[in-house]
Formats: structure tokens, C-alpha cells, sequence
């Protein structure tokens, strides 16, 4: 019964597209950790690396375009979209590459290479956006917190796979 | 093997950027500061010589406005959404640019400025 199931995917898609949005708007309230731009947590994200092992690459492509669309729409800042954009799309092709090659118990890695691929990502946006070379100073540092929200995010997405398999 | 390959890099970028941080943060920076607006550097200053006053930068009709106060370089108001260049605070020695991605200002310690001051 095909139909069935594409209304099915349907409908989990969505629940994970709506699920990574109140995240991100619950994150848009607390206070910035350090004040460099561009570090936080990416809760978001978590749904990210859910989808990528869960769903096929498609797919996790529609729930993360989805995502960044209407929550750039939310923040009210559509310039911001730039780095989000360009920062996940890298992140989510690296992503997809170590899930085709490894389980889902290498998901906290997955999500630590794939977060330090967003700084990269958006620090080359910011360097395209400023005109200027000197936003690579910032990079150190994001790369930095990458690795340790990437961890967590990881880690959060690995909880959740675990009781919804 | 994969496996370990992956997590090895991940160990890796976690140490290498840890340290690259430290190394940059610790990195003691000259005096003379800039101001980038839009790629464009509008001031080069001596913070030492530098009198108390007050510079305002405009972006597409949005201000900045950059206050210098007792060798110390802040800014103390923007009209942008996000206001992360008046959080980032007074400009610090550790090589961190203040920067405000929506006006598309940086103001930052001149790289070198020891050596090309004469």
C-alpha cells in the first residue's frame, strides 16, 4: 500500500520539521553563551542527525530546507539565513556521507564532524557577506564550540534514536 | 577501521581548534585598532593617543556607534537585530574582532602593527 505510507512519511516529516522549529525558537530566547556571533548550541540540529540515520537523504534534506525556511520567517532576521543555509547544507552533505558508511551508534561523531563543517560553512558565508578576511579570527573559536555542541547535539539524537528506532 | 578513523578526526579537530583558540587568545596584539566598514578600513587608531570620543559608522542607513574611553574601544549602540557587537564588550587583546554582521563592521586589532608603525 504505497499510499498509506507516503502519508505516513509525511506526517513523521513533518512532526520532526515542526519538533526542530520549537527547539529553535526555544533557543532563540536564552542569552548567548559567548558573545561571538554564530556560537550556540543548535538544538535544532538535533532532528538534523535524527533524520540523516533515520530517513533517507531526500528527506532529510526537505526536513532541514523546511526548517531553516520558516525559522529564519520566525526570527524575523531572513539576512541570517545566509550562514544558516550555507553553514547546514555543508553540514548535512557530511553528515549524510557518514551515515551511508557507518551505524547509528557513530551518531555523536557524525554530529561533531557535521557541526564543525557549519562553522566552516558559515564563516566562508561571512567572509563572502563582510568583503573582508577577517571573520577567519572567529573561526578557532567556533570550530572550538562546534565540537562540543556537536557532541551534544550527537548525543541527544543518539538518546532519542535509541527509543524511537 | 572507519570507525576509528572517524572518531580519530574528531579527536583531532577538538584538540587542534582547542589549542589554535588558546594560542590565538593568548597572542598578545599591538595598539592601533581599525574600523571595516564593508571591506573599506574608515579609521586606523592608536588607542594609547587616542582622546575620549565617540565615532559613529553608518551601514545602509543603520549607525554604529563606537565609543573609545580611556584606551579602550566599545560599541555602545547599534540599531541592529542581534546587538552581538555591543555584548562582545570592550575590544580585548586576545585578537577577537568585534564584529557586527548585519551593518558589516569589524573593528579589530591591525594585524602586525608593531612592525609596520615606522
Amino acid at each position: 500500500m504505497p499510499h498509506k505510507q507516503n502519508t505516513r512519511r509525511l506526517a513523521e516529516l513533518s512532526v520532526l520539521v515542526a519538533v526542530s522549529l520549537i527547539m529553535f525558537v526555544i533557543e532563540m530566547q536564552l542569552p548567548p553563551v559567548v558573545p561571538v556571533p554564530g556560537v550556540k548550541l543548535g538544538l535544532a540540529n538535533i532532528v538534523t542527525v535524527f533524520a540523516v540515520y533515520k530517513y533517507a537523504p531526500h528527506e532529510a534534506i526537505l526536513v532541514f530546507l523546511a526548517r531553516v525556511l520558516l525559522g529564519s520567517l520566525f526570527a524575523g532576521n531572513v539576512q541570517a539565513l545566509i550562514f544558516s543555509i550555507s553553514g547546514g547544507a555543508l553540514c548535512l552533505l557530511g553528515m549524510i556521507a557518514i551515515s551511508r558508511i557507518t551505524d547509528k551508534d557513530m551518531m555523536i561523531p557524525a554530529s561533531v564532524i557535521g557541526a564543525v563543517l557549519h562553522n566552516i560553512g558559515q564563516t566562508a558565508a561571512a567572509v563572502f557577506v563582510m568583503n573582508t578576511t577577517a571573520v577567519i579570527a572567529y573561526l578557532p573559536y567556533l570550530l572550538f564550540a562546534g565540537c562540543i555542541a556537536g557532541a551534544f547535539t550527537g548525543a541527544c539524537a543518539y538518546a532519542v534514536s535509541k527509543r524511537i528506532p | 577501521m572507519k570507525r576509528r578513523l572517524i572518531i580519530a578526526v574528531c579527536i583531532g579537530l577538538f584538540v587542534i581548534s582547542g589549542g589554535l583558540s588558546l594560542y590565538f587568545y593568548l597572542r598578545p596584539a599591538g595598539r592601533v585598532v581599525e574600523i571595516i566598514s564593508d571591506g573599506t578600513t574608515l579609521y586606523e587608531l592608536d588607542l594609547d593617543k587616542e582622546p575620549d570620543r565617540e565615532i559613529t559608522v553608518e551601514y545602509k542607513g543603520r549607525k554604529n556607534i563606537i565609543k573609545i574611553e580611556k584606551g579602550d574601544i566599545y560599541v555602545s549602540a547599534a540599531d541592529c537585530p542581534d546587538h552581538t557587537c555591543m555584548k562582545t564588550g570592550k575590544l580585548s587583546q586576545s585578537g577577537v574582532p568585534i564584529v557586527c554582521l548585519p551593518n558589516k563592521l569589524i573593528i579589530r586589532y591591525k594585524e602586525g602593527a608593531d612592525t609596520d608603525a615606522a
